[in-house]
């Protein structure tokens, strides 16, 4: 048995400059920390049974990986050969489509444990072109690879997406006084309303062409990002994601809604600084950056809006930030010879 | 004899005023990281490097706890390799001096797991070997080296390099000496915060 693991991550600016129409025609950047909450993957090998098993929010065992139904784990077996005697399942800290990169960070994690399960050992670089590889290209989704490298290499990096589909990874390398700096000014609430960051990547992707220069301008934003990140210069980060958030407004029309516009106002006017909404998507998760003393106001603002809109999942994640990225935590696999 | 205490103390110094901090700060993080997955650190080197190594371990397992020992859910697992002078003896005797360290390495190390290699000339063929172990299980390699860095610092993931003449070895060891307690006061302050605040 092998049981990997990958970290969800946050990502604070450059999102959507990870598209190839864009990173294409110039460089993309992101920069994202990895958090202490983790996607599970374990592989078993199953000599007896010739079936492929597949355990996620539902089971499916078939006969031949072509059959599954979870496209990644269909795609990912064809593609490596692996047609029988393996049970795979996966677990998380969080439910999926929070906008925390989950389902990239799954894709890191099976990779990692595949290939391992194969008897390679492959690095944080192989393992975040595998991934990319398997969702953008086997499955045709139409997603960027800031969350595979972000999942794959763990702690604070600034991602850049080159045009010849190279990724420069530079890790962003913090004293732990600045990063829990960070934690004690962060502020993360699940919101309750999930959706699927293709659909809404979908139609990001569709208004490239005419977004160009609002992607140009937040690819280029990253190095100032870092730059205060660096000064534990919280306030002045926050102050860059609430200009994003308002500029992102206008890159799709559903990448905020009202009520998550409601929940961000309510923090602004509680005393944080700046946010963003997280993932793609118009919902998921909803981060602050605030100072410390007024974390309290900005939780009860929101909770009065959840609560009178009665979205029964809304809960705060507490988040610490982690220097890990996908890693294979227990390898015991054994190739029986059954003669 | 005061001249030669003085020059001694300036190269000394000069050393220690161009640490490599970009790269002691990948391994800083590099072991946080291997902490966050309790994963076990390996440590090994020749002589006065194979006493940094003890030296170390010593630190690592108990000093950087130190202030708030009990307060800990987990704590530092470092070791050097080989555990015993029977089994070093035992490898070098039986298999060769090339694989004191690769051996026992072999024998323990795991996916989760980080190594640090201590070389002063970066080609003590013991060193590399076992570095090839780790390199070959992908498991992050941290080389303390000196002179020009030698095979070490091109293989090491981390390339911790004093740039001394060769032949320099007590500048050398001094130094890595102070990189290896340079990392300790790092984390002994941070895990006296994190028990501090309740953290830990």
């Amino acid at each position: 048995m092998i049981v990997v693991r990958a970290p969800l991550r946050i990502s604070f600016v450059g999102g959507g400059t990870d598209l190839p129409d864009f990173y294409r025609r110039s460089p993309g950047r992101v920069i994202s920390t990895a958090i202490d909450k983790f996607v599970y993957v374990v592989i078993n090998r199953t000599p007896l049974i010739d079936k492929v098993s597949a355990r996620y929010s539902i089971a499916e065992t078939v006969n031949h990986p072509s059959e599954l139904k979870h496209t990644r784990i269909k795609a990912a077996l064809l593609d490596l050969g692996i047609h029988k005697n393996i049970e795979i399942a996966s677990f998380g800290t969080l439910p999926a489509k929070t906008g925390l990169g989950s389902s990239s960070s799954f894709s890191v994690a099976l990779m990692r444990g595949l290939h391992g399960f194969l008897g390679r050992k492959i690095d944080k670089r192989q393992t975040a072109e595998a991934a990319s590889r398997l969702e953008i290209e086997l499955v045709g989704e139409p997603i960027g690879k800031q969350d595979q490298y972000a999942a794959s290499f763990g702690g604070f990096n600034v991602l850049q997406f080159n045009p010849d589909e190279s990724v420069d990874v530079d890790p962003v390398l913090l004293h732990y006084k600045t990063q829990l700096g960070l934690e004690d000014h962060l502020l993360l609430f699940f919101t309750g309303i999930t959706r699927n960051a293709s659909e809404v990547l979908a139609e990001q992707k569709t208004n490239i062409g005419k977004k160009v220069d609002t992607l140009k301008e937040m690819a280029e934003s990253v190095h100032e990002f870092k730059e205060k990140l660096l000064n534990g210069n919280f306030r002045g980060m926050a102050e860059m994601l609430h200009a994003r958030w308002l500029k992102k407004k206008t890159l799709a029309s559903n990448v905020s809604n009202s009520t998550i516009d409601e929940l961000y106002e309510a923090g602004i006017s509680s005393g944080a600084w700046g946010g963003k909404v997280l993932g793609a998507g118009g919902d998921g998760c909803i981060m602050f950056i605030a100072p410390p003393e007024k974390k309290n106001d900005i939780r009860h603002a929101l909770k009065k809006i959840v609560s009178e809109k009665k979205i029964a999942d809304f809960q705060e994640i507490p988040v610490k930030f982690v220097q890990a990225g996908a890693e294979i935590l227990y390898n015991g696999d054994y190739v029986h010879n059954f003669g | 004899m005061e001249e030669f205490i003085r020059k001694f103390g300036e190269r000394a110094a000069e050393l220690l005023k161009r640490l490599p901090a970009g790269e002691i700060a990948k391994a800083l993080s590099i072991l946080q990281a291997t902490y966050e997955r309790d994963g076990r650190i390996y440590v090994f080197g020749n002589g006065g490097s194979w006493a940094i190594a003890g030296h170390w371990v010593t630190d690592f397992n108990k000093t950087v706890f130190s202030a708030h020992l009990d307060e800990h859910h987990r704590r530092f697992r470092i070791s050097r390799v080989p555990d015993t002078a029977e089994e070093l003896t035992a490898w070098a005797n039986d298999i060769g001096y090339d694989m004191i360290f690769a051996g026992p390495l072999a024998n323990v190390l795991e996916d989760t797991d980080v190594v640090i290699a201590i070389s002063s000339s970066g080609n003590s063929s013991n060193i590399i070997k076992a570095v090839e172990v780790a390199k070959k299980k992908n498991v992050p390699v941290i080389g303390l080296s000196g002179f020009d860095g030698g095979k070490l610092n091109q293989l090491a993931d981390v390339k911790i390099l004093v740039p001394t003449l060769k032949g320099d070895y007590e500048l050398v060891e001094s130094t890595h000496d102070t990189i290896m307690h340079l990392m300790t006061v790092y984390f002994r302050e941070y895990f006296a915060h994190l028990a501090e605040t309740n953290q830990s």
